[in-house]
């Protein structure tokens, strides 16, 4: 346990293009430049706003609230239907950019990323990261569009270039050493910390720490033992002082998908059309990275007594004792669930999890039956391939296309 | 909420091919109406699939009128998919 400052040089860069999906819609759309816009997910006035512009945010426009609402608030609020292509390219080409500058890049989601110059050559060190951010935003202008703009993060942890980058929003370039560590907590509040959210703040305000600033001064063993009453507490002095905690890989422990109706009067049958929808897709998307599956969760929130929170929601799990992979399979294991499932349906969940890869099935008794399912799972797979997905499918979802579609996923890149 | 239209027009396009960053640029185009429209700007161009085959969007603007035109590379064709409305 480290007890002191990190003094190192900062070799962490955080890259972020804050309001991105808006972003890249103004630079598309030329004539959406300087107005208020929200991407949402679907085209009706009830849907939930995904990203909001800073022309819209600036009127009070918050992500989550829903566009009929945002535009009581922003009367001109242009509602923009989300344009996944479009970001998975914009994605890419930041992605491609910042790999010219380092061997170790980690995307944290679609709109933000890490370089981590700890490894790089020392010309590239020599030329300062300051220098380097700056030319990382003129190449996203040069090679994007004009209209891109992102926020830049240097210091010596991910946790605290992350902090850097939301310094000086919508165009920043903010370094933080242990010079100025002091200063730059000094104007912030706890929750503007990442990973500061309500229930947190509360637990460290129950002890008196009330700023950052108090944060940072708090022991080790304060924050272990009373705050976070675990290891957390010890990783978080580590992260505020600018050492390194946050380098770890993430591995897939699950592969799931949410939908909510896009209609509450619909007949269980035309429920089970989507949930089958669903379990297509979390085949194809666990297939894509390899693996097959032992078990499945089906979850459903309802519409169920106001303020009762428990009865809103209802799952049922299922763990099979041989691994799992075809669409087939998935939504007889998750149909046979959901058959118990309550009425009143407002949204569906299906989760595959015990994920392993794909080839190390063990051989059972029903080897000659599981390699037909496999190449016939492969062939289905290579034809999606070639001409799209959900091209091959079954003759029950034929009709839900149109309302299941593919968004993009915050969070995660596993699927860009 | 709906701000564009869809459409699906075959469309006359003059382009420039060249190098660079951008190496097709449409200078401008002609719809089955006859209606010119000159590209005053390139918003975005991305390329996607449909299937295994490439095309490429370009989003653009006449200054007043957002456009989506795209070229399938495949068969060198080209489509005016969308439209914004008036805003």
């Amino acid at each position: 346990m480290r007890d002191t400052y990190n003094t190192y040089q900062p070799l962490i860069m955080h890259i972020d293009l804050n309001s991105c999906f808006a972003t890249v819609e103004q630079q598309a759309r030329v004539v959406l430049r300087g107005k208020p816009v929200a991407v949402v997910n679907r085209r009706t006035d009830q849907t939930m706003i995904v990203t909001a512009s800073y022309e819209a945010k600036a009127a009070g426009v918050k992500l989550g609230m829903k566009l009929r609402d945002a535009r009581k608030l922003c009367p001109g609020l242009v509602g923009v239907e989300s344009d996944p292509p479009k970001y998975r390219y914009v994605y890419h080409k930041l992605l491609d950019i910042m790999n010219d500058y380092s061997a170790h890049v980690t995307m944290k989601s679609i709109d933000e990323g890490v370089i981590d110059f700890t490894q790089a050559p020392q010309a590239i060190i020599d030329r300062g990261l300051e220098n380097i951010g700056r030319e990382i935003k003129q190449r996203l202008k040069d090679e994007i569009g004009t209209a891109m703009r992102c926020n830049v993060g240097i210091a010596t942890n991910r946790f605290l270039a992350k902090t850097a980058a939301s310094l000086h929003k919508p165009d920043g370039l903010d370094v933080i050493t242990h010079e100025n560590l002091r200063d730059v907590l000094g104007t912030l509040k706890l929750q503007d910390l990442t990973g500061i959210a309500e229930r947190n703040a509360h637990r460290l305000e129950s002890v008196g720490v009330m700023t950052p600033l108090d944060f940072l001064d708090t022991s080790a063993s304060v924050l272990h033992n009373s705050v976070f009453k675990s290891i957390d507490g010890d990783k978080w002095h580590q992260r505020l002082h600018g050492w390194e905690v946050d380098d770890v890989a993430i591995t897939t422990k699950r592969v799931g998908r949410q939908y909510v109706l896009d209609d509450f009067n619909l007949t269980f049958d035309e429920i089970l059309q989507r949930l089958h929808h669903l379990c297509e897709s979390v085949g194809w998307r666990m297939r894509k990275q390899g693996l097959s599956a032992r078990g499945i969760y089906v979850g459903t929130r309802t519409f169920g007594m106001r303020g009762d929170k428990r009865r809103n929601y209802w799952h049922a799990t299922h763990v099979s004792q041989t691994p799992f992979f075809s669409d087939a399979t998935i939504y007889s294991l998750a149909r046979h669930l959901f058959v118990n499932a309550s009425p009143n349906i407002r949204d569906i969940n299906v989760h595959v999890y015990l994920l392993q890869p794909h080839e190390q099935s063990q051989v059972s008794l029903f080897a000659d039956e599981i390699a037909r399912e496999r190449s016939v799972v492969s062939a289905i797979d290579q034809l999606n391939d070639r001409y799209g997905e959900h091209t091959v499918h079954s003759a029950d979802t034929l009709k839900t296309s149109p309302f299941v579609k593919t968004k993009i996923p915050f969070g995660s890149t596993r699927y860009l | 909420m709906n701000d564009e239209i869809f459409l699906n027009e075959r469309i006359d396009v003059l382009a420039k091919f060249g190098t660079g960053l951008n190496p097709c640029v449409p200078i401008k185009f002609r719809r089955p109406n006859g209606r010119e429209v000159v590209v005053t700007e390139i918003g975005l161009r991305h390329p996607t699939t449909q299937g295994k085959r490439a095309v490429h969007v370009f989003d653009v603007t006449d200054g007043a009128i957002d456009y989506r035109i795209e070229l399938d590379s495949e068969r060198l064709t080209w489509q005016l998919t969308r439209m914004g409305d008036a805003i």
